[in-house]
């Protein structure tokens, strides 16, 4: 059996089993982080820029975390086996005049079983019905959101329907018809989906007892922006949804797994095959307790890329597992004179 | 209202403080009646009807003006206010939401004539709108796009937007890299005015990779005698995100070179063989890049170009590259201390202000 699928058969083993003690998951790191060194040749490249040998690292922790940003460029693909054996790939949201991100898979078989046992993890019923906010994989095979709910769809709910339209639309004919089922419904999509159901509802739609949302993705590619409590208040008047019935998931492209919350002021936590640190840029070291700082996520579900990845998003760690997102750092968009300062339209 | 010789006693005056100082410089009733009579006409435009060729005119200030200003740099908002003031306006300052200690450290250095000129707020209401007969604003061209919606027909509107600024050097020598480490370290990169590149010109035997090498020296030195501001987490993050992922592309990539101050986040100089301008992330962080034969390959980026530092500053070369979007070339060095009589962003500041009354 070649590394990579000795690799894998390990981690599958791991995910199925949902518990990896401190010393497997530090072990497992660095096999990882071993044979990543030797199969990526722009992370090995990396590594050696930053006079890192593997011999250096004797814990998982000093793993060198790999910039999001890295994934933009075609020239040198972040990847862990030969680029003509790849069978998927999922990009970064972005204009046509962006760079957007690739991640790059030679199968999904670990991808996939990390999204359903990430959600696992979070014990919830099975629902009458699943509505994505969302255009199914089909439609859109280069999203990872996409194919992160068409993983999901046979898990949340016996059935389902996908109500976001190939000219942007919502069909909310098909929600308001679960609704009269009188059955619990299971929502899922972008803040930004459901803003826009929101503002198709032309009276408030109270969903039968039981049901619940997820929300992600914050509010990329559009002007609108909204404060979660602002959100979640929404949620209540529009579809009668109570903060503990609405989750948030964080993840992005570049990362094979979940990181989940209930309600709002509470922590993200990733399952075990995960782990998180903060740190502040301006000393390199881990943030004081209960200070913000970057949040690098160490995820190994992600073998067949780069396991440690330095996010641009800014969070409290809580644990090596949970964290408290504070958004989106505002200095990671492109900025000169006036572009970032400037955060509040007048009034 | 005062007349214009008041408001050029007072404010000359008031130069003598050190904090009005720091961010006009002392100012001379010379300097004042000269910026006056070379957009008005003549100093007394605003006081009395001068000849206009076969018509008598008179300038009129707006009674009302709004400015609605950024935080990153308060020298932008102080020049705009500096305008309002000594064309006799009263002036009402919208402050960002992150604040701006020093512009109001700059109102609070002001003589009492002139400080009841001005109010700040942080919050504007109709009234502030409808009160305005001039606005201008600075900011994200996403702000001014939503404040030019609001902008009543009578109403003169000066939009600052999206703007940075780039050297161009003919000369790739220490003394350029000195002058070019000036420009890019003050004020931290906050200001329009501030390079995010330096092109060199490689035609005859300068090199943009060996000047980023010189340029990286004098950035230390710039950084020896004048330290950056104290980070936040969120522009270390942003300092610290562009030098790894620049590690990445220096790492597998010939065209791409990376020099860092050791220890701290003081500096970052970037060599890229590619001319296409781009952001800095801010910081002290700058790219060298060799100056392409065609400037049309600066790429879009350019249309948002402030200023052109120029070295050695030719006025032949100067105009050579006036074709560029920028609206100012200047000697390299000097691309942090515009001109009081300076074109910003294309506008005369005095002159697009007032309106004109005639007789005869």
């Amino acid at each position: 059996m070649s590394p990579s699928k000795e690799l894998e058969t390990e981690l599958l083993s791991c995910l199925t089993q949902g518990k990896l003690p401190d010393h497997t998951f530090d072990e497992l790191a660095q096999r990882i982080f071993s044979y990543q060194l030797e199969h990526n040749p722009a992370y090995q490249n990396y590594c050696s820029a930053k006079g890192i040998s593997p011999e250096a690292v004797t814990y998982w922790n000093q793993i060198p975390a790999l910039p999001t940003d890295a994934f933009k460029y075609p020239d040198t693909p972040v990847v862990s086996f030969p680029i003509n054996q790849k069978s998927h790939t999922f990009l970064t949201s972005g204009t046509t005049s962006e760079m957007r991100g690739a991640h790059h898979f030679p199968s999904l078989a670990l991808y996939e079983a990390s999204i359903r046992h990430s959600w696992n993890e979070l014990g919830l019923p099975e629902c009458s019905c699943g509505i994505f906010l969302t255009q199914p994989p089909a439609s859109t095979p280069s999203s990872s959101l996409s194919h992160m709910m068409g993983v999901l769809e046979p898990i949340i709910a016996t059935r389902s329907a996908w109500i976001l339209q190939q000219d942007g639309s919502l069909d909310t004919e098909t929600l308001i018809r679960c609704v009269a089922e009188a059955q619990p419904i299971f929502l899922l999509g972008t803040a930004l989906s459901f803003l826009q159901l929101f503002d198709n509802l032309t009276e408030p739609l109270a969903l039968p007892e039981g049901s619940m949302a997820m929300e992600t993705g914050g509010y990329k590619g559009s002007r609108r922006e909204l404060e979660k409590a602002e959100l979640y208040t929404l949620f209540a008047d529009k579809l009668g949804l109570a903060e503990n019935s609405i989750i948030n998931e964080y993840s992005m492209t570049e990362l094979s797994s979940q990181f989940y919350t209930h309600g709002i002021g509470n922590s993200h936590h990733g399952p075990p095959w995960t782990r998180i640190r903060v740190i502040d840029p301006r000393t390199g070291a881990e943030s004081e307790q209960g200070m913000p700082g970057y949040l690098v996520v160490y995820d190994l579900a992600n073998l067949h890329s780069v396991m440690a990845i330095q996010t641009q998003d800014i969070a409290i760690a809580h644990s090596d597992r949970s964290f408290t997102l504070i958004g989106r750092d505002p200095s990671a968009l492109p900025r000169g004179c006036s572009r970032a300062a400037d955060t509040q339209h007048p009034s | 209202m005062t007349c214009t010789q008041e408001r050029i006693q007072l404010l000359t005056d008031a130069s003598k403080h050190p904090v009005f100082a720091q961010f006009v410089g002392e100012l001379s009733e010379d300097d004042l009646s000269s910026w006056l009579a070379a957009e008005l006409g003549n100093a007394n435009a605003l006081d009395h009807f001068s000849p206009h060729e076969n018509v008598q005119s008179k300038a009129i200030a707006p009674n009302h003006i709004l400015h609605i200003v950024s935080g990153n740099t308060p020298h932008a908002a102080i020049q705009s206010l500096l305008r309002g003031l000594l064309l006799g306006s009263h002036n009402t300052i919208k402050i960002p939401s992150s604040g701006s200690p020093d512009l109001v450290s700059w109102i609070d250095s002001l003589p009492e004539q002139l400080s009841q000129l001005t109010i700040t707020t942080d919050n504007l209401d109709s009234v502030d709108w409808a009160a305005a007969d001039a606005v201008i604003a600075i900011g994200s061209d996403r702000t001014i796009e939503s404040i030019q919606k609001r902008i009543q027909p009578h109403q003169t509107f000066i939009p600052h937007g999206h703007k940075l600024s780039i050297g161009i050097v003919t000369d790739a020598s220490e003394e350029a890299a000195s002058l070019a480490a000036r420009d890019v370290s003050l004020y931290d990169q906050r200001g329009c005015l501030s390079l995010h590149a330096i092109y060199v010109d490689e035609s005859d035997e300068g090199s943009a990779l060996d000047f980023s090498r010189l340029l990286a020296d004098a950035m230390e030195d710039f950084a020896n005698h004048t330290p950056p501001e104290p980070l936040t987490v969120s522009e270390a993050g942003a300092i610290h995100n562009f030098r790894e992922t620049t590690r990445f592309l220096a790492a597998n990539n010939d065209d791409v070179g990376l020099l860092e101050s050791s220890e701290n986040l003081d500096w970052t100089v970037v060599y890229q063989s590619s001319p296409t301008l781009e952001l800095s992330c801010l910081g002290r962080c700058v790219y060298v890049k060799p100056l392409p034969p065609n400037l049309d390959l600066l790429g879009p980026e350019a249309r948002h170009l402030s200023t052109v530092a120029l070295h050695p500053f030719e006025p032949a070369t100067a105009e050579k590259l006036s074709h560029l979007p920028a609206h100012r070339i200047c000697p390299l060095g000097q691309s942090q201390s515009p001109s009081l009589f300076w074109h910003h962003d294309g506008f005369a500041p005095l002159a697009s202000l007032v309106r004109w009354k005639d007789i005869g």
